[in-house]
């Protein structure tokens, strides 16, 4: 615990970068630096200092910036306060990464010591400090971000370019001129000559040198999202109008409509290219379905449990079950997910797991810088980009503006998922941004409040859904087949209820499918769902059990007021908001368990829930579930869950007869 | 019963973000949400209103957007009686894209007579004043693609918006007129089930 000097400080903004690719002497080509720059006051000199973020924060002595990062208030540290192992280490995460992101919501603890550094790493030698007085001139560039170049007066070594990819260099140079005169200079209008006077002349100029360099850092290019943002008025109530029925109509037959969709989404053709044949099965008794409890979600000891000294987590198959039947508590869903997602390897220690962030950051953030410089005529040239980037800045003001995290005008988590949306764009050029996507990233990012580790997350779910999105849409064909295999098998009569009225193909699933539900539950609901979905238990394609459990809802209404293709449609459309998510949870795995001690099963149902394939069977039901026989009735079936080409002669289409 | 009351489909086209479901919620809930969210799939709603005498249910579809949803949005297109091109007054390209929407209409609504079919066109977001888009551009484009009535509408405070459903109610009826349109012609396919005639829901 030092007793440093008093110090103050003035300013601070994270996200600064140092590219030492410019420096001749360098191997690291990609390395870009990222850090924090201050302005502190230490017992009256005027220091300028910036840090690289490796840097070992010792959290007994900090400081936090206030919202604006230029209001500094103690942090006071109670002992103990944060003695529990779980918080420490996310606190020394966050600590350490936070401080890059454009926005954090949080108190933000930051290191105040000099010299106390303990210069391990490599890239601490991009740590820099000089005091304003031997300052001689910072110049102002641009290349579509600014970047500062700052000249000492007794000229050593050039000092790195500090480059605010994320800006505040204007915030940066008006914190200075309240301790320095910054005049332009008569051969460089873009150079500012540095003179420190005296305190009280300084602040008289002040006002004066205001207007003066006002037209300079005027010119400095805003965020492009910035001017996007704006104009929005609250949100008001918004309710949809109740379908009204007219006394006499006549209706357009929707006939030709469904036929068009059964085209589109060519059903059993696909079935019929892998399975060649009939295999013709009678109506299968499925047995009484068992009912199953949910129970209470983890707790952070319930997590901790399952984590020993370095950090890995261990009897994940229990602790997966664990999550599986209740979910997760809010506390622990940022650290949780990360797992669940893939993002952090189960069996890695902590250290592991910080050094794969480190690497992730860097990763990121040359990614975010390549869209970040594209300059206004560079994307003129490019259609592509500027296609992305105007559909995500309109789908970005139109994704969950009724959460606090996302509501209001200027809400910095409008600005993260921009961003974290543009730079998948970088990540996955040939997708780009699909509508949809907006919408799965959200809860990301709510969660982890983070715009690194969102979207590392957001990368992973989007290796699940890809499909969904891709050009040919073939993830949203495959699952309204296998939906409509699944329906055939669990309720005939109601499938061919819906197949009488043109809607067999299951269309009005699409939205539940594309994006997993999202627009169909409350936000809460949907973290629920999901952190549930990707224990990937009790089967494969769970999701497509949710879906037939809230159908099994549904289908007496659909069927008792005989709705035809528009109404059942506009039915499902209008279950969004009344769901309850415990209750179609424990009836989909209701479900799960009622088709898998089914002993006559057909195949394709068996492919899709995986039962037949190997990979399930590292499923963790040790537990709970009552052990079920796996119906094998094909050997045939690669890991992928996919019928090899050599099983033609003996696969077959399900042919259901009622 | 004496009043006959037809069901017109009419379907609102145009780029994503142009303002489609604002436009459709503003006439038939008569609210606003600026941060209503993008459209996933297609919706419709109805809307029973009388137009000089005639009591007509509008059922208005909305769909999404983006090109990548084609496939999907298009099969909706068929038995159409309108469609509302729909732009944006402040996205240039959103207008530049009208003829895109209108050939797209056209080819997979598989409209009998494409030169009588009746468009309506809309330039959303007249309540913003950054326009990139002129009135006399529009008008022109109208003029030169078919003689489309053109409506500049603002769903965020109301403006024309009940008046352009209106008109097209008038457009179909007038095309109704001619072809009498009020009988279905549709050749009802045998092996279908007959649907109820009288829509349901809450």
């Amino acid at each position: 615990m030092a007793a440093d000097s008093v110090h103050k400080v003035i300013f601070e903004h994270e996200g600064v970068f140092i590219h030492p690719s410019s420096d001749e002497d360098t191997i690291e080509q990609d390395l870009l630096v990222s850090g924090s720059l201050r302005i502190i006051d230490k017992d009256g000199e005027i220091i300028v200092e910036y840090r690289p973020l490796e840097d070992t924060v010792d959290p007994s002595n900090m400081l936090c910036a206030g919202k604006d990062s230029s209001s500094v208030v103690e942090w006071t540290q109670c002992p103990g306060d944060r003695s529990h192992q779980l918080l420490e280490t996310q606190q020394s995460y966050e600590t350490e990464w936070d401080m890059i992101n454009a926005v954090s919501f949080r108190k933000r603890p930051c290191s105040n010591r000099e010299g106390s550094l303990n210069h391990s790493h490599e890239r601490t030698r991009w740590a820099l400090t000089f005091s304003v007085s031997e300052l001689r001139s910072i110049t102002v560039k641009e290349e579509g971000w600014t970047f500062l170049i700052c000249k000492l007066k007794e000229a050593s070594t050039p000092l790195p370019a500090l480059h605010f990819h994320q800006g505040g260099s204007r915030e940066f140079l008006e914190s200075l001129r309240r301790f320095a005169l910054l005049t332009e200079s008569p051969d460089d209008e873009m150079c500012l000559l540095v003179s420190t006077p005296n305190k009280a002349l300084s602040q008289s100029f002040e006002n004066l040198l205001d207007d003066n360099s006002f037209g300079l850092v005027h010119k400095f290019r805003k965020d492009p999202y910035v001017a996007t943002l704006g104009g929005f008025s609250k949100v008001t109530n918004y309710i949809f109008d109740a379908l009204r029925g007219s006394e006499e109509q006549h209706q357009r037959p929707p006939e030709e409509v469904a036929d068009l969709l059964g085209e589109v989404i060519p059903g059993l053709e696909i079935n019929q290219q892998e399975e060649p044949g009939f295999e013709v099965i009678t109506r299968i008794d499925l047995g009484t379905r068992p009912q199953v409890m949910r129970r209470e979600p983890v707790s952070v000891d319930n997590w901790t449990k399952h984590q020993d000294p370095e950090g890995r987590m261990i009897n994940i198959p229990h602790l997966k079950h664990t999550i599986f039947k209740g979910g997760l508590c809010h506390a622990m869903r940022k650290e949780a997910w990360k797992f669940l997602l893939g993002y952090f390897p189960w069996d890695s220690t902590l250290e592991e797991r910080k050094a794969l962030q480190r690497s992730k950051t860097d990763e990121y953030f040359r990614m975010k810088l390549q869209w970040k410089s594209v300059s206004e005529e560079q994307e003129r040239r490019n259609s592509r980009l500027r296609d992305y980037r105007s559909l995500i800045e309109k789908d970005v003001n139109r994704t969950d503006r009724t959460n606090r995290f996302y509501e209001g005008i200027d809400n910095p988590g409008l600005a993260l998922l921009h961003d974290i949306l543009m730079t998948y764009c970088m990540y996955d050029f040939d997708l780009g941004y699909v509508q949809g996507m907006s919408d799965l990233l959200s809860p990301i990012l709510y969660v982890m409040e983070n715009e690194v580790d969102a979207f590392w997350c957001f990368v992973s779910f989007m290796d699940q859904m890809h499909q969904n999105f891709e050009e040919q849409m073939q993830g949203m064909k495959t699952q309204l087949i296998q939906l409509s295999t699944l329906l055939r098998l669990l309720d005939l009569a109601f499938w061919n209820y819906l197949e009488s009225q043109d809607s067999g193909y299951l269309y009005f699933c699409f939205r539940w499918l594309l994006i997993r539900f999202k627009r169909e539950l409350s936000f809460q609901d949907v973290l629920r769902l999901w952190e549930v979905m990707w224990t990937s238990l009790p089967c494969l394609n769970f999701h497509l059990l949710v879906c037939c459990a809230i159908l099994d809802s549904e289908k007496q209404k659909i069927m008792e007021e005989n709705y035809g293709f528009n109404e059942i449609l506009k039915h499902i459309n209008e279950l969004s908001m009344k769901l309850d998510i415990e209750e179609i949870l424990q009836k989909a795995e209701g479900i799960c368990l009622q088709i898998k001690s089914c002993k006559d099963l057909p195949h394709s149902v068996s492919v899709i829930l995986g039962f037949d394939s190997n990979i399930s069977s590292s499923d963790p039901t040790g537990c709970g579930s009552p052990p079920a026989p796996r119906p094998i009735q094909r050997q045939d079936v690669c890991s992928n869950g996919h019928l090899r080409k050599n099983s033609s002669h003996n696969s077959c289409k399900v042919a259901f007869i009622s | 019963m004496t009043t006959k009351t037809s069901l017109l489909k009419v379907i609102l086209l145009g780029d994503g973000g142009v303002g489609k479901s604002s436009i459709m919620n503003r006439y038939v809930t008569n609210k606003f949400d600026a941060h209503l969210f993008h459209t996933i799939g297609v919706e419709f709603l109805n809307k029973d209103l009388e137009v000089d005498g005639h009591q007509v249910t509008l059922q208005i579809w909305d769909t999404a957007g983006q090109e990548r949803f084609r496939s999907l949005r298009t099969p909706f297109y068929r038995g159409s009686d309108c469609c509302l091109l729909t732009f944006s007054v402040d996205d240039n390209q959103s207008f530049f894209n009208l003829g895109n929407w209108k050939k797209e209409f056209i080819y997979y609504a598989d409209v009998k007579e494409p030169e009588k079919f009746p468009f309506v066109v809309l330039g959303n977001k007249v309540d913003v004043t950054e326009r990139q888009v002129s009135t006399e551009e529009a008008q022109r484009w109208c003029q030169e693609n078919g003689d489309y009535p053109y409506y500049e509408t603002s769903a965020k405070d109301a403006t024309n918006v009940a008046v352009a459903f209106e008109e097209a109610v008038r457009r179909v009826l007038a095309m109704d007129e001619r072809t009498d349109h009020l009988i279905p012609t549709d050749t009802v396919k045998l092996h279908r089930k007959p649907r109820s005639a009288v829509p349901c829901c809450s």
